[in-house]
């Protein structure tokens, strides 16, 4: 299959970068995937899995937030967070759903329920991309 | 009377070395944090270069013309993010900080968001409007925490309760040299358009004003989080420098102080000698 050129940044730094056959991500859209040869494209990135295709192998990961951009020269995402499921510590990310659900039970204001909900959408990201594996 | 001079002049360099113990302590330390934090600061780069360029591609190559985001404003009413350190000895970067701040807010109406401890004591003391005093430890500012403060900002911003966002913090160039900066976060500076990656415009995932609204405040946390970074490893060098003269100073006074302790042994020696010389000569 053809490739593409493929760069993963996030705050902390490049996350992933060479070639890949496919890279599936969220949009605010719902889920686009881009291959090589894909005309260029602009979309902003929601919470939730990204599939890498890179050698044959598929490769998950969860994703939040951020920017997906498609040029002639390559393929940018560039996310809040990013995490190959093999990188997730799932009993932390459970401890983060129990913790979060928590907060949403006791926030007083529409502000601390808007944060717990990202909070919540994060970790339940986060388990099932890490249940996937 | 010698013999007292002498005595004060042990203690005090006795003084000075414990002194001394301290600084070189605080240098290596400052040392090996500066290390980790020059990496952080590279890393923490690229975010926001590629949003930014991103932001400038949807701005120049749609229909949005008057977007919130970059209409100039007059600034009148301005947030200053001030990012200082937790501690002081490290020579004048925090002052170095305030003092860049002070001159960019004359002549406006200033609302403050301290980062770091002192940044916060200062602002405090002074009893300035503050906008949030949440972020106190300046080390402990975390990705999530930046942006968490950017969503907030830009909420402010669109309801209009300030009409630019000004960066302070002091930009790290090398190990030996950091400098004062502001930066505007918002309105956006206009797209630099030398080099446009595309040759047509590209297919937009959903309507551009929401990508936007929704890259904005990712792409403010960005910068706050490389500035937070930068700040850190500013302060690093920073202190390093400052102690790395201290422990001169303190070198320097120790061989004046054993200058003149000898030149009091010296005398005394002499004195004792000339006494029992005329003791003798007495007798």
């Amino acid at each position: 299959m053809r490739q593409f050129s493929l760069e993963i940044v996030t705050p902390d730094g490049v996350m992933w970068q060479g070639d890949a056959e496919s890279l599936l991500v969220r949009t605010h859209d719902g889920d686009v995937e881009i291959l090589a040869g894909h005309a260029d494209y602009l979309a902003s990135v929601a919470t939730g899995r990204a599939r890498i295709i890179t050698g044959g192998t598929e490769r998950f990961a969860s994703t939040q937030g951020g920017f997906l951009s498609v040029t002639r020269e390559g393929v940018k995402l560039v996310a809040i967070t990013f995490e190959f499921a093999e990188n997730i510590d799932l009993e932390r990310a459970k401890r983060a759903r129990e913790r979060a659900e928590e907060a949403i039970s006791r926030a007083k204001n529409d502000r601390d329920i808007v944060l717990a909900k990202a909070k919540l959408k994060r970790a339940i990201s986060r388990i099932n991309v890490a249940e996937m594996k | 009377m010698a013999a007292t001079s002498m005595n004060d002049i042990k203690a005090r360099m006795k003084s000075v070395k414990s002194t001394m113990q301290i600084t070189k302590a605080m240098e290596l330390v400052a040392t090996s944090k500066l290390r980790k934090a020059k990496e952080s600061v590279e890393r923490s780069r690229p975010f926001h270069e590629i949003l930014r360029a991103a932001i400038d591609e949807i701005e120049s190559s749609n229909e949005i013309k008057d977007s919130v985001w970059s209409m100039p404003t007059e600034g009148k009413r301005t947030l200053f993010i001030v990012i200082a350190g937790d501690r002081g000895l490290a020579g004048g970067y925090n002052s170095n900080v305030f003092k860049t701040c002070k001159s960019a807010a004359e002549g406006t109406e200033p609302l403050y968001l301290p980062v770091g401890k002192k940044a916060l004591e200062y602002y405090r003391h002074r009893g300035v409007e503050i906008f949030s005093d949440e972020l106190d430890s300046v080390g402990e500012v975390s990705v999530g925490d930046s942006l968490a403060i950017a969503e907030r900002i830009c909420e402010g911003y669109k309801a209009g309760a300030y009409d630019k966002v000004i960066l302070v913090y002091t930009r790290f160039v090398s190990m030996m040299s950091e400098i004062p900066t502001t930066e505007v976060v918002l309105p956006l500076e206009p797209a630099n358009e030398s080099a446009p990656l595309r040759t047509s415009d590209p297919i937009m995932g959903g309507d551009p004003e929401e990508i936007l609204e929704a890259i904005i405040p990712d792409y403010v946390g960005g910068v706050i989080n490389s500035a937070v970074r930068e700040a850190l490893a500013s302060e690093m060098a920073a202190r390093r420098t400052a102690m790395n003269s201290a422990n001169k100073n303190a070198e320097e006074m120790i061989d004046t102080l054993m200058l003149r302790y000898n030149r009091a042994r010296q005398a005394l020696i002499t004195q004792e000698i000339t006494e029992i010389v005329s003791g003798s000569e007495a007798l």
